[in-house]
């Protein structure tokens, strides 16, 4: 990255008090040759980055973009995936015990349920949000911001779409509750025979589809969507 | 790391950086700070810093912190059946169980997950927040390092309530055996979360205090 172009504005005068009560989107230049980093403020200039390359911030070294290895329809098929498997995932049993000839396995919604009518429902809120609703979130607002923008439609509800998304992402965890599933039955079999069910090993598969979309980033969505509407 | 004394900042150069969809944003006249100013792309309120981001990450830090303690204290679930009667698991039972019975490796992943994370986390954010408070330089770009690295494995430590819920959904055997969450689960996905909120309001930018304008104090 080559230094940053200093602004032509650094030095105006502070604007009249009438002025700034009304900051419009007029008064806030796009600036698509510069980055600005989210962990330090340090300013650079964009450039295009090669695929499988990165580019890191020169002062504090947070990521600032990637060059994308992952076309669109590869992302696309991931997410059709994604959903399947987490359908799959939550309808099949993850682990099924054989405890001297009683068979008992479970779910992902019949443990949240059990958990729930132990008396613990604020654990079986966070599991049920974090190990289901949020990734499943994640896969479906995928398929819809993406579905639509491939076809060159800006989808209703875009930016709430986005800001909800980086939600998901951010408080989704697929992957910390596949290794839970891993301890859990590593757990039940050292007491009776435990058997890994359809579920954990469709989890497994969720985790490596979602870690590859994200890994994606959403800078394509927002970039194709201000090319098709023309805004900002 | 002599070229980073080269770099402007988006304070210096009135550009802001929207956290959310990265469109890069010059403000064309200078305004009160105190004047909101939404992303034009997608209504993120941009700012240099986030306000009130050291009040914030004290408060969640703090009250992880208080939780910490019933977290690991308390059991977390128990287990009965009808020859042995009721038993309690704490989290560092737990990780006992599965090193005596032989898996070392699963005990050192739940090991670091519940323990080792939650502790270096709670560490990490007070040694960040005091040193922004300080306006510090020191270790800038190793404190920057440590950030990201708490922010990237703060969600592994939900591992010990998934792996409870699940053993409460299988076993359940009726009086064979059963098991039970207890109150520490409670407190400890609360720890969890807390010090996901408390990583989400620190603003990594205040590593990196602007410099004073040197014409301005002479
Ligand atoms: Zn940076
Ligand atoms: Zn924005």
């Amino acid at each position: 990255m080559t230094d940053p172009v200093p602004s032509a504005h650094a030095h105006a005068p502070f604007a009249p008090a009438a002025a700034r009560a009304t900051v419009t989107a007029a008064a806030l230049a796009a600036r698509h040759d510069l980055v600005v980093c989210n962990e330090c403020d340090a300013v650079h200039e964009r450039i295009t980055l090669a695929r499988g390359t990165v580019a890191r911030c020169r002062r504090c070294n947070a990521l600032l973009g990637r060059g994308h290895v992952i076309g669109t329809e590869k992302l696309l098929a991931f997410a059709i995936a994604s959903l399947l498997l987490i359908i799959i995932g939550n309808s099949a049993p993850i682990v099924t015990l054989d405890f001297q000839g009683v068979v008992s396995q479970a779910t992902l919604p019949q443990a949240i349920e059990a958990t729930w009518n132990a008396g613990q429902p604020f654990v079986a809120v966070l599991t049920a949000a974090t190990a289901l609703v949020f990734p499943l979130v994640f896969t479906i607002l995928r398929l819809y911001l993406l579905g639509s923008l491939v076809r060159g439609i800006v989808p209703r509800g875009f930016v709430p779409a986005m800001h909800m998304l980086a939600f998901v992402t951010r408080w989704g965890m697929a992957e910390v509750f596949m290794l839970g599933t891993l301890v859990a039955v590593v757990r039940c079999a050292s007491l009776t025979s435990a058997t890994p069910g359809i579920g954990l090993f469709a989890y497994g598969a969720v985790t490596l589809l979602i870690t590859a979309i994200t890994a994606a980033g959403t800078h394509n969505l927002w970039k194709r969507s201000s090319e098709i509407g023309g805004n900002a | 790391m002599s070229e980073a004394s080269s770099l402007q900042t988006g304070a210096q150069l009135r550009l802001y950086g929207c956290p959310t969809c990265g469109r890069v944003s010059q403000l064309l006249h200078p305004i009160a700070d105190s004047t909101p100013l939404p992303c034009p792309r997608c209504a993120t309120p941009l700012h240099h810093r986030r306000p009130r981001s050291l009040q914030r990450t004290w408060a969640y830090l703090i009250a992880a912190t208080i939780l910490y303690i019933p977290a690991n204290l308390l059991p977390i679930m128990s287990t009965s059946n009808v020859f042995q009667g009721e038993t309690l698991h704490t989290i560092l039972g737990g990780i006992e169980e599965l090193r005596t019975g032989g898996d070392w490796l699963l005990a050192l992943i739940v090991f670091i997950a519940s323990i080792a994370v939650p502790m270096l986390k709670i560490g990490a954010l007070l040694v960040l927040v005091i040193t922004a408070q300080r306006r510090s330089r020191w270790k800038q770009v190793e404190r920057a390092q440590l950030y990201r690295m708490i922010d990237a494995v703060g969600h592994w430590s939900m591992l010990d309530v998934f792996v409870v819920v699940l053993l409460v959904g299988t076993i359940r055997f009726g009086p064979l055996g059963g098991v039970m969450p207890e109150p520490g689960l409670l407190a400890f996905g609360a720890v969890v979360v807390l010090t996901m909120l408390a990583a989400g309001s620190f603003d990594p930018r205040l590593i990196w205090p602007e410099e004073e304008a040197p014409q301005r104090h002479p």
